[in-house]
């Protein structure tokens, strides 16, 4: 089996990190902002085009599920609508959102991507379109197929991105001998690299991923009930870049993570439950490092698995005391 | 540990002078200290969801944590009922250590043990018996408590309050240094208790109770 990544196309030539979960950003007045759409519903169009195993309808019926499984969250607030079928392909730049098929054999890591037209006025999303690349076999089995790829689990990630949202780090996996990596676990739907055919985990959300599209699109009390932990990460006293640090709580049992994300070494993390949480901080070393970051942001990979020597207390509604987290070089 | 803390208390407890039973009076306060002993309050693993299809996790690390033992100070106060049978209602204060053992990580690294202070409250309300018939010598007078209460835990910056239940059953001592029937002050003495607490609820990781053991002294004085 080929190693396959969950890739956005068009976002990475423009993204970069703004606060943890990488939402992507536009300029506005010249200023970073973070992109979203500002009206609701967003509506969506699919292409009238299946795939062997997967009919057009059964194609509606799964990115239905996977944007309700996105509208479901209770601490967001999100809504999408079907807008019907189309003949207008992904990509088009045409002010529709369309998600489809295309056959895209020269990606052949590359089951899914997400693209993304702007305002670079406003920062608002004005069109985003998905496409899942027909060279490799789907299937929207309901305890899916394992010889083929989960069709939903692959569009509740890529609606995350359809969301103005980048990849989380959580995750763990393994260099395969053929190149890339595979995935041991993971502990996002956003994980920028995919579980293997049949699996469908995926359909489900994560705590990491609840969080990350609360604090965009924030409901539900989200601010009120949740707390916020910042700090930095050192090493000889200087920021590092680029760290992936988790906060778990081990009353609820959530890991939800993020980055640092400049030269400073800081980081933000948001959604956390209240209480305790064991800080944990590792090198970006379990997926190609553009896959959260731009080549234009060298990052730092060279230091060891860290853990805070202090519990973090993550309060009701705000965000708790700073703390830095030192590491050493590997 | 557990054990040999309770074993520690209960002797503490046993070697306070020998003396009479506790003076005459309407209401008694007292205020005292001692130890709180630890507990248990829960283990977990940080799992992530496998490739696999079954629902079988990956532990990223793992984690076990303890409230740490820890002085606390406390203030009673008593309504007798009978000539033996009072109730009472106490605050009791500690800051003891929420400690966290992180071992097993998934990418090696080394165990550590992290640490965070809280502030904990007990405030609850029982039932006293003094057990007049088991005097030991001529003053000192053994008794038996149990009651229930509120516990409340604070995190580290005071930002997040935890709540719970304390339940508590044990024993103790009093050695009356004055006993008269007339004056503001009517009673004065030393007591000592040794009880077993049955928390439930705060910063547990569970809702099993989990028992703490203390031992505490104090200065009574009846009015």
């Amino acid at each position: 089996m080929k190693p396959v990544v969950l890739a956005l196309l068009a976002a990475l030539a423009f993204s970069q990190p703004l606060h943890a979960y990488l939402h992507f950003t536009g300029l506005r007045a010249g200023k970073p902002v973070a992109i979203t759409w500002e009206r609701a519903p967003v509506r969506w169009f699919a292409t009238d085009r299946g795939v062997p195993g997967v009919s057009p309808s059964d194609f509606q019926a799964a990115m239905a599920r996977a944007f309700s499984v996105w509208e479901a969250v209770p601490t967001a607030s999100i809504a999408f609508q079907f807008a019907g079928f189309s003949g207008a392909e992904p990509f088009e730049d045409d002010g529709v959102s369309v998600v489809g098929f295309q056959d895209e054999p020269d990606l052949d890591r590359v089951l899914g991507a997400t693209g993304f037209l702007i305002d670079t006025v406003t920062g608002e999303i004005v069109e985003a379109d998905i496409f899942f690349n027909s060279t490799f076999p789907w299937s929207t089995a309901a305890g899916g197929d394992p010889d083929r790829f989960d069709l939903e689990s692959v569009a509740v990630h890529e609606a995350w991105h359809f969301l103005g949202l980048g990849h989380s780090a959580l995750g763990e996996t393994e260099p395969r001998p053929d190149g890339g990596r595979r995935v041991l676990a993971s502990g996002a739907v956003m994980f920028p690299i995919s579980f293997g055919r049949g699996v469908t985990h995926d359909r489900e959300l994560q705590p990491d991923d609840v969080a990350g599209v609360s604090a965009l699109y924030p409901d539900g009390g989200f601010r009120a009930e949740t707390g916020v932990a910042r700090g930095r990460v050192t090493r000889n006293g200087a920021g590092v870049r680029g760290a992936h640090v988790v906060a778990y709580s081990q009353q609820t049992g959530r890991l939800v993570g993020g980055f640092t994300l400049n030269d400073g070494g800081e980081f933000e993390i948001a959604g956390l439950s209240p209480g305790a949480h064991v800080i944990r901080v590792e090198p970006l070393d379990d997926a190609d490092v553009d896959s959260f970051f731009s080549a234009r942001s060298p990052i730092d990979l060279d230091f060891q698995v860290t853990f805070h020597p202090r519990l973090f207390a993550a309060p009701r509604g705000g965000t708790g005391e700073p703390f830095t987290v030192a590491v050493r070089p590997k | 540990m557990k054990r040999a803390a309770a074993a520690c208390c209960l002797l503490a407890a046993s070697v306070l002078p020998a003396a009479a039973q506790s003076g005459a009076g309407r209401v008694e306060v007292s205020v005292g200290g001692g130890l709180l002993g630890g507990a248990g309050v829960g283990s977990a693993s940080a799992d992530l969801r496998t490739n696999e299809p079954g629902r079988k996790p990956f532990p990223l690390f793992s984690a076990a944590s303890r409230i740490a033992r820890g002085r606390a100070l406390h203030a009673r106060a008593l309504v007798p009922l009978s000539a033996r049978v009072a109730v009472e209602g106490g605050l009791t204060v500690s800051h003891p250590d929420l400690v966290t053992s992180v071992s097993l990580d998934a990418e090696g690294a080394p165990p550590l043990t992290v640490t965070e202070r809280i502030d904990q409250y007990v405030i609850d309300a029982g039932v006293r018996v003094m057990l007049d018939g088991l005097r030991l010598g001529a003053s000192l007078t053994p008794f038996v408590a149990a009651g229930a209460g509120y516990l409340r835990q604070l995190h580290e910056g005071q930002t997040v309050i935890e709540h719970g239940q304390a339940y508590y059953a044990g024993g103790g001592l009093t050695y009356p240094l004055l006993g008269r029937d007339r004056g503001f002050v009517r009673a004065a003495g030393l007591r000592a208790d040794a009880r077993v607490y049955l928390m439930r609820g705060g910063v547990a990781f569970g809702d099993r109770p989990r028992p703490h053991a203390a031992v505490s002294g104090g200065a009574f004085i009846g009015f």
